[in-house]
């Protein structure tokens, strides 16, 4: 009652109407793109037909004859997804026997992990370029994109995980084994679908960050693997002519993730903040 | 749980991979960094391939902390994160407190705040540096323009007239040169890091103690202390968590500063890195291992405040 009670008429009216304005000044940029894309690149530049104008999809119509969007597209959603899933296959199981037969080193082991995450990747530019262009000759393929998108996710798959799989009661586990399961049956049967929820949000999560990576897809492709993020970095510099249509494939590539995203922000504090914020 | 063998196989195929993924580039980085290493030399061949025959022990960091460039990359570098940081965090806890409450179309707007991070950092900079900060044709240009019709339009008005009279016509800001590169970036990202610390924020502050807040309200303690008193100190933990994490994504941006930079001067160290490594190896190298440096300073910190919350 007494919080009530401090709540002044004008508060009542005025707070909410500061959070709507803030909440729409942070998503204008946003829809002024979405806006934009559905103008002529010419009215795109317009000022007289700023707000009002003729909608047009041609944009979009045209994006593959401009952009060649679906290429770069199919790049993106094969090396995001296979990262996923191999990151999960490689996943699941160390943060399995991790929350469920921890050892003195296990947390070492995880803070180990973390750190990886924290190299600069600039540090490595030359080495990588060097292996996989000279030594391995993996550069711009496929193979290499998922490696390593996989690999910069892995810790944080793993922490992840880790959080999840630690709040599942061990004697559930311990009774799987009672009845003769081995591990993999005690991860397949009772594991995956105890933590089912968990194990997809994860899943999500690191399939946005696989998606919008730009600094590995941007160095070690240049076309046959080259993603979204390769494609919109080689578009950079307009110069105004094309405003409408670069804003199609601009939301075109940011479309698909913003409302996957929106989906699994809870997880997002839990998957950037390695479990330290509650 | 007796047997140990299986956890430790289950463990071994990350373990080993992400070994090998730190380890084999970091000791090439580091083994360049010692070395005369050049992509491209017509008077020294001997020094394209690298070999121990090449060493050139601390030189490239030599020649490195002797480079103007890198100076400034470092200081461009800790001038963008820095303040990156401090927008982000004030902004962060302020509008984290404003939708703390419940409000018609709260979950509205939490959807519309938390969508630019979703938003690829090339997208972003893209986004940013034409459409909406372009001198001519961006937002910017044409809301500059607008306020000078405007003026101009006033300063013919009567009774008001002499004071529009006195104002100056406004010139539309260049994002792209050397200076103001740099704004543009930190504007840029802090766009997209913004949703980040208010969700944090938000999902710390719901953990708040509110039978605190309601003895402090009874009390009769104003807002403001509530905020100063109660809010800040249980945000401490999260805000630096926040700090940390934003330090070390932001101590490695890279699309941003190519796509709004490229070939204006400015850089950061990532960036510098890239530079380098057109042709002077060992240099890209040896600048590589101060940026690990760098980042393992803000590093070291933040494992230390996860390590604590681990075993809980």
């Amino acid at each position: 009652m007494a919080i009530v009670a401090q709540t002044s008429r004008f508060s009542k009216i005025a707070w909410p109407v500061v959070a709507w304005i803030v909440g729409l000044i942070f998503f204008f940029p946003i829809f002024y793109m979405v806006m934009t894309s559905f103008k002529t690149d010419a009215d795109a530049v317009n000022p007289e037909f700023l707000f009002s104008f003729t909608p047009t999809l041609e944009n979009y119509a045209n994006m593959t004859d401009n952009y060649d969007y679906w290429r770069f597209a199919t790049n993106s959603i094969i090396t995001s997804v296979f990262a996923t899933l191999f990151a999960l296959v490689v996943g699941v199981p160390c943060a399995y026997s991790m929350a469920f037969s921890p050892t003195r080193s296990t947390k070492d082991i995880l803070m180990w992990m973390l750190s990886t995450k924290m190299l600069p990747a600039a540090a490595v530019l030359y080495p990588m370029t060097f292996l996989t262009k000279n030594v391995l000759g993996v550069f711009d393929t496929h193979f290499l994109v998922i490696v390593v998108l996989c690999l910069i996710n892995l810790p944080i798959v793993v922490w992840m995980l880790f959080t999840y799989f630690k709040d599942i009661p061990k004697d559930i586990i311990e009774a799987g084994q009672m009845d003769g399961l081995n591990t993999w049956g005690e991860i397949k049967e009772i594991l995956i679908p105890l933590a089912w929820g968990g194990i997809v949000s994860t899943a999500l999560l690191t399939f946005i960050f696989c998606w919008n990576e730009a600094y590995w897809t941007v160095r070690l492709t240049t076309i046959d693997a080259a993603t979204l993020s390769k494609l919109i970095e080689g578009n950079r510099a307009p110069e105004g002519l094309f405003f409408g249509r670069l804003s199609a494939v601009s939301t075109a590539a940011v479309g698909p993730i913003i409302v996957l995203g929106w989906f699994c922000q809870k997880q997002l504090v839990q998957g950037l903040t390695f479990g330290a914020v509650k | 749980m007796a047997n140990r063998t299986i956890p430790r196989i289950l463990q071994t195929p990350a373990v080993i991979l992400l070994l090998i993924w730190m380890l084999v580039p970091l000791s090439l980085t580091l083994f360049y960094s010692f070395i005369r290493y050049v992509l491209n030399s017509t008077v020294r061949p001997e020094w394209m391939t690298p070999s121990f025959s090449n060493w050139r022990g601390f030189g490239n960091y030599e020649f490195v902390l002797n480079s103007k460039d890198f100076w400034f990359a470092v200081k461009n570098s800790i001038f963008i994160v820095t303040s990156i940081l401090t927008l982000t965090v004030v902004l962060g806890v302020l509008i984290a407190v404003l939708i703390n409450r419940s409000f018609p179309g709260r979950g509205i707007v939490r959807v519309l705040l938390i969508s630019p991070f979703f938003v690829m950092p090339a997208v972003n900079a893209v986004l940013w540096i034409n459409m909406l900060l372009d001198p001519v044709l961006g937002l910017q240009g044409i809301a500059v323009n607008n306020i000078n019709t405007l003026i101009g339009g006033l300063q013919d008005a009567p009774i008001v007239g002499w004071f529009f009279n006195m104002w100056p016509v406004f010139e539309p800001i260049s994002f792209r040169a050397t200076q103001t590169s740099s704004i543009a970036v930190i504007m840029m990202v802090t766009w997209q890091w913004t949703p980040f610390a208010v969700l944090i924020f938000m999902t710390s502050l719901q953990s708040e103690d509110q039978q605190q807040k309601e003895a402090a309200i009874l009390d009769g303690a104003s807002r403001w202390s509530q905020f100063r008193f109660l809010t800040l100190p249980h945000l401490g933990r999260p805000m630096a968590i926040v700090v940390m994490i934003q330090a070390i994504f932001h101590l490695s941006l890279y699309a941003e500063i190519e796509i709004v930079s490229r070939g204006n001067g400015n850089k950061n160290l990532p960036y510098l890195i890239g530079e380098f490594a057109n042709n002077n190896i060992g240099a890209a190298s040896a600048t590589g291992i101060f940026a690990v440096i760098l980042a393992n300073i803000v590093a070291i910190f933040l494992l230390r405040m996860v390590g604590k919350t681990l075993m809980e």
